[in-house]
């Protein structure tokens, strides 16, 4: 692989080099000759779709597991790693896309913990601190608290503790996730501090605007390989796209409406307090007509997962009332608000979806422990459970050698399938979809749509849920932007675009910052790529 | 032995196991004349178990895969592993099996029919015998063999001679009249490691088995001793009455649970001391108790009518008796495994106890199912003092047998809350009480045996879970390869670019070239629903 370093200009040894890295997983090919040159003093940045393998490949940099085969090398020096300590003392460190940080402690404490011996905890430590804020521009008081810190400032502070273990490779993995576009900015900033102080940064990242923007270098991985390195300078958005996809993305969209005026799910007024007495869904009035996929969009943590519960019946309501095709369902059960025909694909799979240590014919019945095929009378119907789950798999492509191998086994998208195979089964009248392609490779969030579109068109109502904005845009016939727990506007998902949707999303309101683009966006892109196909 | 020419023909199953084990008996008969009758019984089952793995390519493939459902023949793992262990399995139980019947046949005649017994076996768990299975057998055995080597440790430092100890052990623990000792304190074991099992399977630690029982049974001895029923009639009213008490003093720890999120751990300990207390203040004369004897007290005896006859052991050749109530235990273990395995009631109990999230999610009722499964624990912990009390004391007084719900809980722990598990680890647990009680008269102390029973308990949770852990692991990677090769099979355009992309070297011509040969793959997919 030729990979002559372009930014920087720094010369010498390469600041980090895997050759032929594989690893693999249950179900995924996880990793598979991997070859990646990162020259010292730049920014790499590594792009691939949700599920390539970025994150696998920086936990096998970083120690935290190691490569079936393959050899890494820093500086010219070929190095095993047994953890993530061994990476730091080659000078590997690594911030995470969730920060690993007390909120009870000071900056300063958060950061020595654990590297009490480097310069011990007081004064020295506290006058260390102060000295690579300065060197690196990073702004950050040792005497803060934790918990008075924003976003912003908490990753600058991951950034800190990384340096201060004496780091010269930065990894930084889907550090923009978490950050509004001012802070990205910020960020960007920095990173290019550290590359002027000779530090090397990898920079995973699945936003291409931003990578081209920020990065010296760039390799796309596509399932689990390198498939390429590029030059941001010479490259389009647009190109990276094709090559991170092998093809082209995937547009979540719906044909011709089948919304009709029959309500499904009306919510009315419904609130739901917390235990502390706020209310963290708030007065939500929505109606879901039967073949109308409603979209809610907001920043996690808006009340969206309480308003779920709600629904659900796993969680009470303080004031309103939810009705399925006008009988009242607010009070009901859980199980009984499920046997009346509602499917529910969770938000955390494994938390709530599946049970993990179980065979997946076991997990058919889950949730439908009431109904047939599962089970017949107050006996588990194996036969029936089994055939079904036969079915589930054959026609939701579920990839599994068989029935009987537990969940855990199979990768993410396929237990995601074989969920939204189970809450389809039983002919359900109502869905409640949070982030169903969450964490799902390309080709399985392309089934899903699918499924989604198909069951909408046979009259089911949907009401999802996600964090991809283009997903919502793309999947729904009704938008709405929750914050606070309050419905606080309503787009057109024909005309909305993710900009001004984001911007609704922080409480900008929906008309602001529409137009302020930078340079070439994923979704520009993939408007381009609609008028292509 | 795979070396050897196989004939080109296939082979029906049971011709294969009829002729492994004809091959297996004959050979145990023939050597027999010359041999021990348990060295010629060895080699002729190992023999049979060769022609089993020699004749396993020409037996058809029926439905052989494991519980994990992925082939496992060939892999390295079988060879390694599920061979041996199945080898070990059969071998045992054969030797096992005419060791028993030589208690009533001839010895050729046991030695043949043992013979007959591993042959077979070892015919079904070469075929049978599934990776993770076969891993918990090898953990457990690995598990006794360092319980036995601590405890041969303790005894060298001692200055106790290992060996000899472990053959008075042994002996001793042979004799018949142990051995009906050992099956009725296994019988009252197995009941109070499968009351614990049950809350085990949802999480839930009831601790409070002991008192559950003890409470149950003074109670239902009180009910026997004063009530003075026909028989049947009598004999029920008495389980109930233990079933009841049982089910109520685990209900008042789950329902606190529930209802006050008080841990079950606390309650039932709690609840241990206040039946202590309770009982203690019940069994005084004028009260429930009667005098027994000069200085014991207890309940009024249980007519003759009301006791549950004991089956004679004389198979076993003792004149002693073994519990008629063992067909309790039976069909309390048997409908353990249905309920948990069968019904929807366990389903939910199960899922409840892997992941209380999901199972709320999935609108199973988690505090009912706490309560209920409280409550069923109690009911069979009812059921523990029963055996002693209906098959040999008849009364409840103050000698009656205590501290069994905590052995539960090691049984149950070393069962691994299997209805088949717990069985033999109540079993292995009162042979070595029982084998134990001969070393106080060489002078050598008892107490090396709960050295040996700890030691156990502790290895085969620690061995099981690191072996359980790395099975599941390498069931994950079989998985992924199996998974892993038909994808790669599969003609996907990613291969084709990555061949050729990084060599390219160019940047522009990669993004150039690449996108067109590219689009022809995933894009048809994408035209088809974009129209």
């Amino acid at each position: 692989m030729s990979s002559t370093p372009s930014g920087g200009g720094s010369t010498g040894p390469v600041a980090v080099e895997l050759r032929g890295i594989t690893k693999r997983f249950p179900g995924v090919v996880a990793n598979h000759d991997i070859d990646i040159t990162v020259a010292p003093g730049t920014v790499h940045a590594i792009v691939g779709e949700n599920g390539a393998g970025k994150s696998t490949l920086m936990k096998t940099l970083y120690g935290m597991h190691k490569p079936d085969e393959g050899t890494i090398q820093v500086k010219g020096r070929e190095v095993r790693f047994n953890s993530p300590s061994d990476a730091i003392k080659n000078g590997i460190g690594m911030v995470h896309q969730h920060f690993m940080l007390a909120d009870n402690l000071t900056v300063l404490e958060n950061v020595v913990l654990g590297a009490e011996r480097r310069h011990g905890i007081g004064n020295k430590a506290r006058e260390r601190i102060r000295t690579l804020s300065a060197q690196y521009g990073l702004g950050v008081d040792p005497d803060r608290l934790m918990e008075d810190l924003g976003v912003g400032d908490r990753q600058r502070v991951e950034i800190l503790k990384v340096l201060y273990r004496g780091a010269e490779t930065i990894i930084l993995d889907e550090p923009t996730a978490v950050l509004v576009p001012q802070e990205v900015d910020e960020l960007f900033d920095n990173l290019r501090e550290l590359k002027r102080e000779g530090l090397t940064v990898i920079f995973i990242s699945h936003k291409l605007d931003e990578v081209l923007s920020v990065a010296d270098e760039i390799t796309v991985i596509r399932r689990g390989t390198t498939v390429a390195t590029a030059d941001p300078r010479t490259t389009t958005a647009r190109e990276l796209a094709t090559l991170m996809v092998g093809g082209e993305l995937p547009v979540p969209e719906l044909r011709e409406s089948t919304v009709t005026d029959h309500v499904v799910l009306s919510l009315n007024g419904v609130t739901v307090s917390s235990p502390d007495g706020r209310d963290v869904v708030d007065d939500v009035s929505v109606d879901i007509h039967k073949g109308e996929i409603v979209g809610i969009a907001g920043v996690e943590g808006n009340g969206q997962s309480e308003l779920i519960e709600a629904i659900m019946g796993m969680r009470r309501t303080s004031a309103g009332r939810i009705s399925l095709e006008g009988e009242d369902i607010t009070s009901w059960s859980t199980l009984r608000i499920r046997e009346a025909g509602v499917g529910y694909i969770p938000e955390d799979r494994h938390r709530h979806g599946v049970l993990l240590e179980s065979p997946l014919w076991e997990n058919r019945v889950l949730g439908h422990q009431t109904r047939t095929p599962s089970v017949r009378g107050p006996w588990i119907d194996r036969t029936g459970a089994r055939k079904d789950s036969e079915r589930i798999v054959a026609e939701y492509d579920v990839r599994t050698p068989n029935i009987d191998v537990i969940a855990d086994a199979l990768s993410g998208g396929n237990q995601q399938k074989f969920i939204i195979g189970r809450e389809m089964s039983g002919e359900p009248r109502f869905l409640v979809a949070a982030h169903p392609t969450r964490g799902v490779d390309v080709g399985a969030q392309n089934a899903i749509w699918e499924q989604l579109r198909e069951a909408r068109a046979e009259g089911l109502a949907v009401l999802l849920i996600s964090a991809d904005l283009d997903e919502l845009i793309g999947m729904s016939d009704t938008l709405h932007v929750i914050l606070r727990g309050r419905l606080v506007a309503e787009a057109d998902p024909a005309t909305v675009t993710p900009e001004q949707l984001g911007s609704a999303m922080t409480g900008a309101g929906l008309e602001s910052d529409g137009q302020e683009r930078t340079g070439a966006d994923p979704g520009a892109g993939e408007e381009e790529n609609e008028g292509g196909a | 032995m795979s070396k050897l020419p196989r004939p080109d023909m296939t082979m029906s199953g049971p011709v294969a196991a009829a002729i492994a084990a004809a091959l297996g008996t004959g050979l145990t008969v023939g050597l027999d004349l010359a041999l021990l009758w348990w060295v010629a019984l060895i080699i002729g089952v190992v023999v049979a178990f060769a022609f089993v793995a020699w004749s396993a390519p020409l037996v058809p493939d029926e439905r052989r895969a494991g519980a994990d459902g992925t082939k496992e023949e060939g892999t390295a793992l079988h060879n390694t592993l599920v061979v041996p262990m199945a080898l070990i399995l059969a071998v045992v139980a054969g030797l096992l099996s005419a060791w028993l019947l030589d208690l009533q046949l001839q010895e050729w005649a046991a030695a043949l029919l043992g013979a007959a017994i591993g042959s077979v076996l070892a015919f079904v768990l070469f075929h049978r015998l599934s990776a993770m299975l076969a891993l918990s057998f090898a953990a457990v055995f690995a598990a006794g063999a360092i319980a036995i080597g601590v405890t041969a440790a303790v005894l060298y430092f001692s200055g106790i001679p290992p060996l000899a100890t472990f053959e008075r052990m042994v002996e001793y623990g042979a004799r018949p009249d142990s051995m009906v000792q050992i099956i009725n304190d296994s019988v009252t074991f197995y009941l109070a490691a499968v009351a614990v099992a049950i809350g085990f399977k949802m999480k839930l630690f009831n601790i409070g088995v002991d008192g559950q029982y003890r409470l149950a049974a003074l109670l239902a001895a009180a009910v026997g001793g004063y009530l003075i029923l026909p028989p049947v009639i009598s004999q029920f009213v008495v389980i109930v009455t233990a079933v009841a008490v049982g089910g109520v003093w685990a209900g008042i720890a789950g329902y606190l649970k529930v209802s006050r999120g008080v841990s079950e751990v606390i309650s039932t300990i709690m609840l241990n001391s206040i039946a202590t207390g309770i009982t203690a203040y019940l069994l005084t004369e004028g009260r429930l108790a009667v005098e027994i004897s000069t200085n014991n007290i207890g309940t009024p005896p249980i007519p003759e009518s009301g006791w549950v006859p004991g089956i004679p052991a004389t198979f076993l050749g003792s004149d002693r008796e073994i519990f008629g109530l063992i067909f309790l235990a039976i069909a309390v273990g048997i409908g353990y495994w249905v309920m948990l395995n069968r019904t929807r009631f366990g389903f939910e109990l199960r899922a409840t106890g892997q992941s209380k999230t999901a199972a709320e999610a999935s609108g199973i009722d988690v505090k009912k199912m706490v309560f209920l499964s409280m409550l069923f624990s109690g009911m069979v912990a009812g059921l523990v003092g029963l055996p002693q009390l209906l098959g040999s004391s008849h009364y409840y007084a103050l000698d009656f047998p205590t501290g069994i719900g905590f052995t539960g809980i090691a049984i149950a722990l070393l069962g691994r809350n299997h209805p088949v598990g717990i069985v033999f680890a109540a079993l292995f647990w009162s042979y070595l009480n029982q084998a134990a009680g001969i070393l106080p008269f060489d002078g050598i102390p008892q107490e090396i045996a709960v050295i040996a029973q700890a030691t156990i308990v502790l290895t085969v949770v620690v061995v099981y879970e690191v072996v359980h852990r790395w099975g599941r692991r390498y069931q994950q990677q079989q998985i992924g390869k199996q998974l892993g090769r038909t994808t790669e099979t599969t003609p996907e355009p990613a291969s084709v670019s990555h061949g050729t992309g990084p060599e390219h070297g160019s940047v522009e011509g990669e993004g150039d070239d690449g996108a067109p040969g590219r689009s022809d793959g995933t894009d048809g997919e994408r035209d088809g629903e974009a129209q």
